[in-house]
């Protein structure tokens, strides 16, 4: 017994292991317990389904949800089209992002592209940007007249109408999910190309190994866990979109499972919803499981050694000029032109009509106009950029520091099961849709469980639920930065008896501050964009700029709509300018720069 | 001041076994090598020592201090072991100049301002580094590296410095250059020094003994020329010198007086143990000839040909034929010798080594000649 004790004390002793079992604590409650809630609710009669299921009570136990998705006459429509039409965007996405990430990251990093300071700056941006306001660009500029409505500003100034395929459905959904995670794809293997040692390279040229070769024998299998993080990270996430494949698909009645669950979840049928959502979690689960059989026997190379190196950037000669102005032309267009949209959008009097006489501000410092008041002078507007700018510090903040924690704790107890799991059970929160996850959020705290009270209305659940929701980006950053600083750089602080905070704070976060700080930056910039996760759990008090535009646009005003989607961007990019003066480092300087 | 006591330490990583029951100590102000082929364990060890990595069974006592034991449940931490540790890549933490690197653990000890300035002051003039004390380490060169992390371990004092193959990344000059200024080192500061190495000419030339690790099994602990010496067994012989020692294969053919016949083919030796041993005819033998051991002399009675010569300036490196046995021979001196050329050779001094064929052990040293 007294050798068990000193086994828990000399455990308990470390710090990562008190973070992690902290954690484990915490996130069970938080990520795991909502499990067993929805799970619940698919074998739950709703109070909306007594007429759809006879002879039923509220409450009662059934199927009936289960046998309608997979063993009914409406199988297909309900389940089994919206499935393969999500696995189409999501695979789709994932190769446009990757791919325009991952050129974009290796010709920013390891070439000598030019004008690389202000393309790094602006390529982020998308990703700054809510996926759902791209959309809302692409319908800007092609949306057309065969669905109704007046034609967008490509037809207005080219005059020719654009087809279906190209302004609805697929095309589109895959392209703009795509290109706003393409940021992503472009932070995590800029990463690793950029702290990559050159070493590697160098022995390949040295054994007289071609370019071509080099690059697919040995820098891309080297990036290869980055590629494969972009992947489940991408097609999670467009699976579980939400925003994009409303606006881009709806119009000609091309639904993914998410518009299906969401469908269902606001419509007469729940029970059908959670069972989607819980469909959704099992499809990402799987990936994540495959993931980390495929990362779990080369998971690691420690790629920053004590030891510094430098790499020499690859001349692109004659191709210098033309590559660099491709490139910049593309930032331009998928960056500062959909603002523009924006901005135009926003002016216009009468929708449809883009000349110069039509435009002015009335949209946004009238205070007497017949829907609501103009952007600038709406009491409502001023109290949602108040809440959504406090929620999301309050958020990053949480979300950041435990993910540093995390990551720490986790990568210094690689292989212990306590560490897998709580790797784990950090990540969880990616793969459940937003959408879902504040349902059952919703349901978990309406009422008071033990000592945690009933929270709902509150906006402490709005932070809880955005910390808990952002944790995967910090986490990965986290994890993903500490396996970069070799164990021994933090020993020799141990040896020497410097205590864990001070080798925290005073080695190991300055030495990767430029991503750990991207752990806060992502989740902020998440959370000011925010739509999904939201629109369930706000109330007048806690209004958000997204739910803001949310009623804006179902209310059909546009320029409302647009100005306060260029308010969003405004604040965003300016938060990220302040951060970056503050401390030197942003998402961009974390890879590229 | 420290003598480090090791009682039957075991440590496994899952069920590969990297150290396997050592016992080991360490003395007061000694300088000790762990040597061993790579995974033989010997950095595990040290470690364990360090308090960095937790030993699955054992004790292990610094001073008077019992610093681990499995059994009690005794696990004191780094920090309180009063240890030095010089890792192998430096790990200088890059975001700190070379002066912050040097002084962030004694301010960290509390140390008052004007001592820690006195003590970064004999540190840069020590380790010759006063002119790059506001770089950062990505500014320096290896060997600069290098020398900011011994002057970084070593300027809180420890007792006991640890070190991990510190020298491995460094250029042949330069590592020469380093060996004699850590054997310095230790002795202007008394410490007990603990360093792992995988390179026996490292561990010969610095340390006052030497233990010898394979696949986590103890295999020697001697002063450095008793383990080139008398090596306990093959592998020890083997692994230690250069160019390495000649291992023979023979048959015992008999026993006349104080000799021992011994036979391979051709060849013929009569071994002389230095103390009489009873080894019965017939049984499986290995003998080990040191290269310096073998002299070309025109009375030599055997004769073989040169395979190879490589002249050094100071020594020349033969390889030589004997009938199907192969010898490697130094002979000193600026001298070369055409290949195929017939040599006259014989056996001088004392240190020629049996080995027991089937245990690999050392039966004796003695003398010996060829007839």
């Amino acid at each position: 017994m007294a050798i068990r004790a000193y086994k828990v004390r000399n455990f308990l002793r470390k710090p990562q292991n008190i973070i992690l079992l902290v954690l484990a604590i915490i996130l069970s409650y938080l990520v795991l317990v909502p499990f067993v809630y929805i799970l619940a609710d698919t074998f739950s009669v709703h109070p909306s389904e007594i007429m759809r299921i006879p002879g039923s009570r509220v409450g009662e136990f059934t199927l009936y949800h289960w046998s309608k998705i997979f063993a009914s006459a409406d199988s297909y429509t309900t389940f089994v089209q919206p499935l393969a039409h999500s696995l189409v965007c999501a695979l789709g996405s994932c190769v446009v992002a990757i791919g325009v990430g991952g050129i974009f990251a290796w010709l920013a990093i390891r070439t000598d592209m030019k004008w690389k300071k202000i393309m790094t700056t602006l390529f982020i941006m998308p990703y700054i940007m809510p996926s759902w306001t791209l959309a809302l660009a692409w319908n800007n500029f092609f949306k057309n007249s065969l669905v109704g409505g007046v034609p967008g500003i490509f037809t207005a100034i080219t005059g020719i109408s654009t087809p279906n395929w190209f302004a609805y459905g697929p095309f589109p959904i895959i392209m703009v999910t795509g290109l706003h995670y393409a940021p992503f794809a472009y932070i995590l293997i800029g990463g690793i190309l950029r702290n990559m040692d050159s070493n590697l390279e160098e022995a390949a040229i040295v054994m007289k190994t071609s370019k071509f070769r080099m690059m697919f024998r040995i820098t891309i299998p080297l990036v290869t866990p980055a590629v494969l993080s972009t992947f489940i990270l991408v097609f999670s996430s467009g699976m579980s979109s939400f925003g994009t494949p409303q606006f881009l698909g709806l119009p000609v009645k091309y639904y993914v499972l998410t518009t299906q669950m969401y469908r269902n979840l606001n419509g007469t049928n729940p029970g059908l919803g959670y069972a989607i959502a819980l469909i959704l979690i099992a499809i990402s689960l799987a990936i994540m499981g495959i993931n980390q059989i495929i990362l779990g026997t080369r998971k690691s190379y420690t790629t920053v050694s004590g030891k510094s190196s430098n790499f020499s950037l690859m001349k692109l000669k004659k191709l210098r000029m033309p590559i660099s102005v491709f490139m910049l032309v593309f930032v331009f267009i998928i960056t500062i032109v959909p603002l523009v949209s924006f901005a135009i959008e926003s002016l216009v009097t009468v929708p449809g009509d883009y000349s110069l006489e039509n435009m002015s501000f009335r949209y946004w410092t009238d205070s007497d106009l017949a829907l609501t008041e103009g952007v600038l002078v709406n009491a409502t507007v001023w109290r949602a950029i108040r809440n959504s700018v406090l929620l999301a510090v309050l958020c990053s903040v949480g979300a950041g520091t435990v993910g540093c924690l995390a990551g720490y704790a986790i990568v210094r107890r690689w292989g212990a099961k306590l560490s897998t799991f709580v790797n784990n059970l950090t990540f969880i929160p990616y793969l459940i849709p937003s959408m879902a996850f504040s349902a059952i959020y919703l349901s978990m705290f309406a009422k008071s469980h033990g000592p945690i009270p009933a929270l709902y209305g509150t906006f402490a659940l709005l932070i809880i639920i955005g910390t808990v929701k952002y944790l995967p980006m910090a986490s990965r950053s986290g994890v993903n930065s500490m396996f970069q600083i070799s164990a021994q750089i933090e020993e020799a602080a141990v040896v020497m008896g410097v205590p864990w905070w001070k080798r925290m704070t005073q080695i190991l976060i300055p030495i990767q501050k430029a991503s750990i700080v991207s752990g806060y930056l992502l989740p902020f910039t998440s959370c000011m964009r925010e739509l999904d996760l939201f629109v369930l759990l706000y109330t007048p008090s806690s209004i958000l700029l997204t739910t803001v535009l949310f009623q804006y646009n179902s209310k059909g005003f546009d320029q409302y709509a647009n100005a306060i989607t260029l308010i969003i961007i405004l604040l965003v990019v300016l938060m990220n300018a302040l951060v970056n003066k503050l401390t030197g480092a942003s998402i961009s300087k974390g890879v590229g720069g | 001041m420290p003598k480090i006591v090791l009682k039957g330490i075991t440590k496994r990583f899952g069920k590969s076994v990297a150290v396997d029951n050592l016992d080991l100590t360490i003395e007061d102000g000694a300088f000790v090598t762990l040597l061993g082929p790579s995974g033989c364990g010997k950095t595990t060890t040290l470690r364990m020592i360090a308090g960095l990595e937790t030993p699955t069974e054992g004790e292990i006592y610094i001073g008077d201090n019992l610093v681990f034991s499995s059994e009690k449940g005794v696990d004191v931490s780094a920090d309180k072991r009063n240890i030095g540790f010089l890792f192998q890549n430096y790990a200088l933490w890059p975001h700190m100049t070379v002066r912050k690197n040097i002084t962030f653990g004694l301010e960290n000890l509390k140390w008052s301002k004007s001592d820690i300035n006195k003590r970064l002051d004999e540190l840069l003039v020590q380790m010759h580094i006063e002119e790059y004390a506001d770089r950062y380490p990505s500014e320096l060169s290896g060997g600069q590296q290098q020398r900011v992390a011994i002057a970084r371990t070593l300027a809180s004092k420890p007792a006991l410095l640890l070190m991990d193959e510190p020298l491995s990344n460094l250029d042949a000059k330069l590592r020469l250059d380093m060996r004699a200024e850590l054997k310095k080192l230790h002795a202007e500061t008394g410490s007990t020094f603990v360093y792992v190495t995988h390179d026996q000419q490292e561990a010969m030339s610095l340390s006052t003994k030497v233990c010898l690790l394979k696949n986590g099994l103890l295999q020697q602990y001697s002063a450095p020329l008793e383990i080139y010496g008398r090596p306990a067994n093959v592998f020890t012989a083997d692994f230690v010198g250069s160019p390495s020692i000649n291992l023979v294969d023979m048959d015992v053919s008999g026993t006349s007086g104080d000799g021992i016949g011994l036979k391979n083919g051709s060849c013929s030796i009569v071994f002389h143990p230095e103390k009489n041993v009873d080894i019965p005819a017939g049984r499986k033998v290995v003998i080990g000839i040191r290269p310096e051991m073998i002299r070309i002399s025109d009375s030599g009675r055997a004769h073989a040909v040169i395979d190879s010569s490589l002249p050094y300036g100071m020594e020349t490196v033969l390889c030589l034929k004997l009938g199907d046995i192969q010898l490697l021979v130094v002979v000193f001196g600026s001298i070369d010798f055409p290949k195929g050329s017939r040599e006259s050779i014989e056996m001088t001094g004392n240190g020629i080594c049996l080995f027991d064929k089937e245990s690999g052990e050392l039966l004796s040293v003695g003398s010996a000649e060829f007839v």
